[in-house]
């Protein structure tokens, strides 16, 4: 649903398309949030709409930029090719050709990362770090999922991801901490595979918790992964 | 306070508040991001600014896209403005040019407003920024009318994504001429009532509009159809306020959009593979582009 005047008016942005040139910029930022580790090598596997049409709606040059960091608006998005280059980084497109269930505009995004041990995903080729993200019309975009986990990432408020294993009181202890910074929650969801098994929890939060907050969180028995994520920018 | 979920709850909300759409507009903001009305106005404001920036630079631009396949039409329009065949008023003639500077701006891969999509960004600068122009409303009021096409465009992408991938041209065209009839008329004072009779009228009239573009650019058809949206948004404002009667409630005729989006076939949605998208013409230039 539509929180804000603005998701409709806006954003300023770099043509041709809000779904297929900002949607993809901003699904490359969001993916750069989570990958946290600079870029080696991106696969972008492209799906439907975005594999019939990407070349001449700067979806290409817009999922790149967004990895890069670039905004919305940014003007180099057009030189977006090159300055992956320069950031030393090699990519890849492959259209999709074939009956899938996912939404007209999808990306998987496979990555390989620097600084990633061997055998965590985006370690090399055969095990990338995975991302499935769609855009879903006026910039809009969300993600649903990054490696193995189901997730609904939307990037439209700060946002706390945990991996955990599921036990009895994960939320009490990390709402506990959410508190003592005196940052509101927006919305909180808990996901998992099954009875003990990982667990996913996503909040939204009115505030971007502060990385003290977050290495407290990570102190938690069971937490395996934290993913501290501010809103996309304008 | 939230957002609200129909139409007939805005007005309800309207008519007891005895406020207007872009007041209704501003509350819910102010309830949902926490954020004063000065702060609000001005974010308005700057996305104005940017679109008239946009037209200035594209209605004096010749450059060509980079495909090849637009550019230079508006500045065609302004010209004929003053040619003694031209029977359109100026404010007409600058609703076509800004509609279609909108759009060649956005081919040129220049910095835009979407509004609610970059395909239909062209209607809600046009009429507001022509009326402006030609029929001298406020510049600073014109906020008011985009917090109005904004409400509009939210209720709207509640029931149907705003993209022509999800469900066709209607979605994003349709819903912008709507947004921007709309707009034009809480700029010109109009009655609730008659704000949302207006995008009514408009939407009706774009109900079932395909996306078809030639080598899936947003170029043909979408930079002509962006040239009339705000145009047509303009005569559904001006049937409005006259009075005219849209009888299905704006309501249904956003569900109704939303069921014709889902029915439409998936190669009339942005896929390139059927409509205009699918003429020898450009079948001829698609395999040439993309060779």
């Amino acid at each position: 649903m539509s929180g804000s005047l603005f998701d409709i008016i806006g954003p300023i942005m770099i043509g041709p398309s809000s779904s297929h040139t900002a949607g993809a910029v901003r699904l490359g930022n969001l993916v750069r949030q989570i990958a946290q580790n600079p870029v080696q090598e991106a696969k972008f596997i492209l799906y439907n709409s975005f594999a019939k049409t990407y070349q001449g709606h700067g979806t290409d040059r817009g999922l790149l930029a967004g990895l890069l960091g670039l905004t919305v608006h940014d003007d180099q998005i057009r030189d977006a090719f090159e300055l992956a280059r320069k950031a030393g980084f090699t990519y890849k497109f492959s259209p999709f050709d074939g009956p899938n269930a996912y939404s007209p505009n999808t990306v998987k995004f496979q990555l390989v990362l620097h600084n990633v041990k061997k055998g965590e995903p985006g370690s090399n080729k055969e095990n990338p770090f995975t991302i499935v993200g769609h855009s879903i019309g006026g910039g809009r975009v969300y993600l649903s999922k990054i490696n193995d986990y189901n997730v609904s990432l939307k990037g439209e408020s700060p946002t706390l991801l945990l991996f955990y294993t599921d036990q009895p009181g994960m939320i009490w202890q990390v709402t506990k901490i959410i508190a003592s910074y005196n940052i509101n929650i927006a919305s909180l969801q808990c996901t998992r595979e099954q009875r003990g098994g990982t667990a996913c929890m996503t909040i939204l939060l009115d505030e971007l918790l502060p990385e003290a907050g977050v290495k407290e969180v990570q102190q938690i028995p069971g937490m395996t992964h934290t993913l501290n994520m501010d809103k996309l920018p304008e | 306070m939230k957002p609200f979920d129909s139409f007939d709850a805005l007005l309800a909300h309207c008519e007891k508040e005895n406020c207007t759409i872009s007041q209704a507009a501003f509350a819910v903001e102010k309830a949902q991001s926490g954020r004063e009305q000065s702060e609000i106005e001005a974010n308005l404001d700057a996305l104005m600014a940017q679109m008239r920036q946009t037209i200035e630079s594209g209605i004096a631009s010749d450059e060509k896209s980079m495909s090849g396949l637009s550019g230079g039409d508006a500045k065609k329009i302004m010209a004929f403005l003053n040619m003694d065949q031209c029977f359109l008023p100026p404010v007409t003639m600058r609703m076509i040019a800004y509609g279609l500077a909108t759009l060649e701006e956005n081919s040129r891969m220049k910095k835009i407003v979407a509004c609610p999509t970059a395909g239909g960004s062209g209607s809600v600068p046009a009429l507001l920024i022509a009326l402006e122009h030609e029929h001298k409303t406020n510049p600073d009021k014109s906020k008011f009318g985009l917090a109005t096409a904004g409400i509009i465009g939210q209720i709207v992408a509640q029931r149907m994504h705003l993209s022509g991938a999800a469900a066709g041209c209607q979605a994003e065209v349709g819903v912008a001429s709507g947004m921007a009839a709309a707009a034009a008329v809480e700029t010109l004072g109009g009655a609730p009532q008659q704000v949302l009779e207006a995008a009514a009228i408009s939407m009706q009239n774009l109900m079932g509009l395909v996306c078809d573009p030639v080598a899936g650019l947003v170029e043909v058809p979408c930079v002509v159809r962006n040239g009339i949206s705000g145009v047509q948004a303009g005569v559904a404002a001006t049937m409005a306020m006259a009075g005219v009667n849209s009888f299905i409630p704006l309501d249904e005729v956003v569900d109704a959009m939303a069921e014709v989006g889902r029915m439409m076939n998936p190669r009339l949605k942005e896929s390139a593979e059927g409509g205009l998208a699918q003429t020898p013409t450009a079948v001829e230039f698609t395999n040439k582009f993309f060779k």
